[in-house]
């Protein structure tokens, strides 16, 4: 994978004129319309909107989940968009961890297996130590081999906050994690979720419809309708966010 | 119950797309067994209708190798009878040239050749009773002036017989290289061939199973010095009589303890009946297989329906819904598609016969009367209910049990959830009529509960399987690749469809295998595998003056000859322990050798190979009352033991003999082995014939038959490689019908394992998706899935090559009564087929799995 010299000091996301456009009966129907969006490394970035302005599209497409019809998405200088199939899920197993609204665990594998699974993917060394070390880090050690079936709403959403975060990913993305789950709940998953990312020094993007969740971040992003319409409203709460941790992340390679 | 009805009528509007598998299943299984059971009725109603015309007339009287004494005879005429008489041997027929010598010409086909023949001398009044107006099995013209009669060019009978003419079957024609006109030698006469025999309307009744039919002048069968005393030849009388019905009886008071055989129309063809029941037994079982793994395709589709239904089932419970309402609504579903798939399984079965029987018209003993056949109808059916119901009773069981909570949790039917008793017991039930409906419906009642022994232990082999092989999966975890540990996962994960795939693949699979098995070990031991200690000929009817004559030519064969000479005279069993074996109640395997004429002989001294079980041999020089030594099966069959009497009749004459000893033999040897051998003294004295057999090199064979042949023209000479040949002829037939039923087994499992894949697919494709979102490469999550499926097609093809081969353990042992040989080409053949299906099904799986985009449905709901 190429690896530009100016790797270090680029964002670790550029996005640049993306575009989605999918068919339907009635026509094709423009998802997203030429972003543009910079994201640094280290950064937390709230991506707030009404439903249906294509968040969660922006964030399949940046996850390498769905094929954008027009415009480039980087990734820490590499080139994301034109990548096959299986060379994006390489790239997921250790630069990206995805935290969904549905949790989406393997229903047969215990907690400990759904934890392991990317990190056996990816042939880690020690893939169920590490595994037990995330749940341990979202307090489940002790439901190790319990089954998705067997686990609250708030238990499965940190199992899959542990799976996300267990190979140390350079990008968390985070799709309205907390819409399954009551605000207390809720509310301690985002604290976890901050914490480890604050501890990974991951760079996050957050989408939520949470504008208090969407402030506690460095930045806030708004989109509707495809565009994002006031890019770079900056959040006066970053301090919140916990500090940028830095880029302890070296380049991304493949 | 009005209420489950309704409910049940607007949830089936709306599709039941998950419940395809059980109408296909249903439909397969019983249309198999309805094909076969109508075949059956409509070959039966062929023989009932023809059954005089088989026959040969209204009563034949079979004397044996008595000639038709004088006394029967006219006893008949004073009954207004009017009477056929037939005789029937086996013989040579050898070519001649025109001067009179049996042709030795080098060249052609005709060089000296003999032909093994069943030779059948009828009289002037043959044949009595003609064919009924509807054609034949051969698709013959209908019934015509010469009473069913076919000859080639056509001619009467009187006209054929004129000047020492003979029909011949037109193989001989052909084998032989013979003309119209030619002469040919049987015994010592010579005989014009006439024509050929194209159509013998009581052919079935007098089979003709070793050799061509020579049909011939009942005045000529002396002339060919073959009726010697003690000759194994057949004479019967048939007779045509306004008071036939009532004659049978009167012939038996009449003339008792003649040891005749009479028999009437609907006993014409006994041993054609006795075929078809067998066939049809065998066939019915093989479908009732497929039956059984379409249970399993009805049981994964109920489940996989319900699974789909649940959350329906769980907000019927919310709004009130009984437990006992749900499992009304939806067995009134389920059993409405039942039908459907059993009633068109009815209809396939009740239409292909006649599709079937036309082409199949060569093959079948009669023509098939075609119609409406109820019974076999209805028998499959009952088959479809009663299947239907047993293995959808217990997922109907459990989604009673869902529970209206179960809503709003993730897994709807919790997978520890059991029936309550009631409908487990009332599923043991069911289980019960289906195997008494199996025992019931077939002839021989004890094959058919092995049978249902068998299919029970092998649905407890595959679930034990299962077992194993996710306890070895937990306990394999952590070794291997990462995709490998992925897919040997998969295999133990709660929920897992391990048990459920290896019984849709194994069931199938362990059937073919069995009739694979089945028809390897027919093929080897029949054509391959003549045992080294078999002998190349038997030679039958030498007469006492002829055996050193015989001895001398043989022995003056070059190369290396072993012959051995017994004895021989033809017996019949009349009575034992004092009762006529007409009353008696013998075993069905052991009914065979009391139906007429069986060989006896008789030797001072213990044959070898034989092993005595009870008992003793008599002393050397013993001449007292006459003993008998007596097969250890056949004396187990007909109850008897050492110290009871059986009664014979040699040539017209009863004989009590004692059983001295029980004795088991080695049948496989192909040597002469007798189950009835006597001790000498009464019956040295007795007129009778030997039989040799001789080994010798195969380049050897014809020299030594036409040395014979000559010297002794009223011997036969019997090779043992075309007798194999013509079994393996029947044998072939035989499994060419268990290939055709076993396919169908294999198409049934087929569908059982699509409907299985099928309903786990969803799940499948999820998991893929959400494996692709964490790195995995289309590569693992191919080699996680491969490794998976390939583990369970390894396991049901090593389960299925055990089971096939128990079971055609069995089929060699018990039924055919003959050895078993390992055949490990076909073993493998099933263990891969096993694999390469698995395989198959796992790849398809995958790649459709992994086409599906992951986008949206990882998008939130």
């Amino acid at each position: 994978m190429d690896l530009t010299p100016h790797a270090l000091s680029a964002p670790l996301v550029r996005v640049r004129g993306l575009s989605l456009t999918v068919p339907s009966a009635a026509g094709p129907v423009d998802i997203l319309r030429g972003i543009d969006l910079d994201i640094d490394k280290g950064q937390a970035v709230g991506l707030v909107g009404p439903s249906g302005s294509g968040k969660t599209s922006l964030l399949m497409v940046l996850a390498g989940l769905e094929r954008a019809s027009a415009g480039t998405v980087m990734l820490d200088g590499q080139m994301v968009t034109g990548l096959t199939e299986d060379a994006l899920a390489r790239l997921r197993r250790t630069h990206i961890g995805i935290v969904f609204q549905a949790f989406h665990l393997i229903p047969t594998m215990t907690a400990l297996e759904n934890v392991a699974v990317p990190l056996e993917l990816a042939s880690i060394r020690d893939a169920a130590a590490k595994a037990r070390a995330a749940l341990d880090s979202v307090g489940l050690s002790h439901r190790l081999t319990h089954l998705p079936g067997q686990l609250s709403g708030g238990e499965q959403q940190r199992v899959a906050l542990a799976r996300a975060v267990a190979a140390e990913p350079a990008l968390l993305l985070a799709d309205e994690p907390t819409g399954n789950l009551d605000h207390a709940t809720g509310a301690q998953v985002i604290e976890l979720l901050f914490s480890l990312r604050a501890r990974i020094g991951a760079t996050l993007l957050l989408i939520t419809h949470d504008r208090d969740l969407a402030a506690r971040c460095d930045r806030q992003v708004h989109m509707s309708d495809g565009r994002l319409t006031d890019a770079d409203l900056a959040s006066s709460e970053a301090g919140t966010c916990g500090a940028s941790p830095g880029a302890r992340h070296g380049p991304v390679v493949s | 119950m009005s209420i489950a009805f309704t409910l049940a009528r607007r949830e089936l509007r709306g599709g039941v797309r998950g419940l395809w598998i059980v109408v296909l299943c249903l439909a397969l299984g019983v249309g198999a067994i309805a094909a076969v059971g109508s075949l059956r009725s409509a070959v039966e109603a062929g023989l009932a209708s023809d059954g005089r015309a088989l026959l040969g007339g209204d009563l034949e009287v079979d004397t044996g190798s008595e000639t038709v004494p004088a006394d029967l005879l006219a006893w008949l005429a004073e009954h207004d009878a009017r009477v056929s008489e037939v005789a029937q041997m086996r013989s040579m027929l050898a070519v001649i040239d025109p001067e009179g010598q049996v042709a030795g010409r080098p060249s052609g086909q005709r060089s000296g050749q003999r032909q093994l023949i069943e030779l059948k001398a009828v009289d002037s009044a043959w044949p009595l009773v003609s064919e009924t107006a509807r054609g034949d099995a051969h698709g013959g013209p209908i019934g015509d002036a010469t009473g069913g009669l076919g000859i080639d060019p056509p001619m009467t009978l009187q006209a054929a017989f004129a000047d020492h003419g003979i029909l011949i079957d037109r193989l001989i024609l052909d084998r032989l290289g013979l003309a119209i006109g030619d002469r040919v030698r049987i015994g010592s006469a010579t005989f014009r061939v006439a024509g050929v025999l194209t159509r013998e309307p009581d052919r079935i009744a007098t089979g003709a199973a070793f050799g061509p039919r020579v049909l011939m002048a009942m005045d000529d069968l002396a002339a060919t010095g073959l009726l010697m005393p003690g000759a194994m030849v057949r004479h019967a009388v048939r007779l045509t009589a306004p008071a036939a019905p009532t004659m049978a009886r009167q012939l038996a008071e009449r003339f008792p303890s003649r040891g005749w055989r009479i028999r009437d129309p609907r006993d014409a063809a006994p041993g054609v009946t006795r075929f078809i029941d067998q066939i049809a037994l065998f066939l019915t079982l093989v479908g009732l297989t497929s039956l059984l793994v379409g249970g399993i395709g009805v049981a994964n589709g109920v489940r996989a329906w319900l699974d789909a239904r649940a959350r329906t089932i769980a907000i019927l419970r919310c709004l009130g819904a009984s437990a006992g309402l749900v499992f009304a609504v939806c067995l009134i579903q389920v059993m409405a598609l039942a039908s459907l798939g059993i009633m068109a399984g009815v209809g396939l079965g009740g239409l292909l016969p006649v599709v079937a029987g036309r082409l199949l018209s060569g093959l079948l003993p009669v023509a098939p009367v075609f119609g409406f056949y109820p019974a076999p109808l209805v028998l499959a059916a009952a088959f479809g209910v009663l299947i239907a119901l047993s293995f959808a009773l217990w997922p109907l069981a459990r989604a009673a049990r869902i529970p209206g909570g179960a809503l709003f949790r993730d897994a709807l039917i919790p997978e520890g959830t059991r029936p309550s008793w009631p409908l487990a017991l009332a599923n043991l039930a069911l289980v019960a009529a289906l195997i008494g409906l199996t025992v019931l419906a077939a002839g021989d009642r004890r094959f058919a509960l092995y049978f249902c022994a068998a299919a029970l232990l092998t649905l407890i082999l595959f679930r034990a399987g299962g077992w194993l092989v996710m306890l070895v999966a937990r306990l394999a975890a952590g070794l291997g690749s990462p995709a490998m540990r992925l897919g040997i996962a998969n295999l133990h994960r709660p929920g897992a469809p391990t048990p459920l795939l290896l019984l849709s693949a194994g069931l199938g699979l362990s059937t073919l295998a069995a009739v694979a098995l089945i028809q390897g070990n027919m093929g080897v031991q029949i054509a391959d595998q003549l045992p080294a200690k078999a002998p190349s000929f038997f030679f039958i009817d030498i007469q006492n003056e002829q055996v050193a004559a015989f001895q001398r030519i043989v022995e003056a064969q070059p190369g290396p000859v072993e012959v051995r000479d017994v004895p021989s005279l033809r017996a019949r069993v009349v009575a034992l322990k004092g009762v006529p074996v007409e009353q008696a109640r013998v075993s069905p395997d052991s009914a065979w050798a009391l139906r007429g004429d069986r060989g006896l002989t008789y030797a001072a001294a213990e044959p070898e190979g034989a092993r005595i079980v009870s008992g003793a041999w008599w002393p050397a020089g013993y001449d007292g009352k006459p003993l008998v030594s007596l097969d250890a099966t056949l004396a187990k069959g007909w109850g008897v033991g050492v110290g009871d009497v059986v009664r014979v009749n040699v040539l017209g004459r009863d004989l009590d003999l004692t059983i001295a000893n029980v004795r088991e033999i080695d049948w496989r040897s192909l040597g002469i082995n007798f189950f009835m051998v006597a001790s000498p003294g009464i019956l040295s004295r007795a007129p009778h014939t030997h039989i040799a057999t001789v080994k010798l090199p195969e380049d050897q064979e014809a020299a030594l038959l036409r040395a014979v042949t000559d010297a002794l023209p009223n011997v036969t000479g019997i090779r043992v490689r075309d007798v194999l040949g013509a079994v393996a002829d029947i044998l072939n037939q035989v499994a060419m019908a268990l290939s055709v039923t076993g396919g169908v087994t294999l198409l049934a499992g087929s569908l059982v394992l699509v409907g299985a894949v099928a309903a786990g697919q969803r799940r499948r494709i999820r998991e893929a998706v959400i494996l692709k979102t964490l790195g995995a490469t289309r590569r693992q999550i191919r080699a996680a899935w491969l490794t998976e499926f390939g583990i369970l097609g390894l396991v049901a093809g090593l389960i299925a090559a055990a089971v096939g081969s128990a079971a055609s353990f069995g089929v060699m042992h018990y039924i055919l009564h003959t050895y078993w040989i390992f055949l490990p080409r076909t073993l493998i053949c099933t263990i891969t087929g096993a694999l390469a299906i698995m395989l198959v099904f796992g790849y398809t799986t995958v790649s459709a799995a992994l086409r599906a985009p992951p986008a949206p449905l990882l998008r939130n709901e």
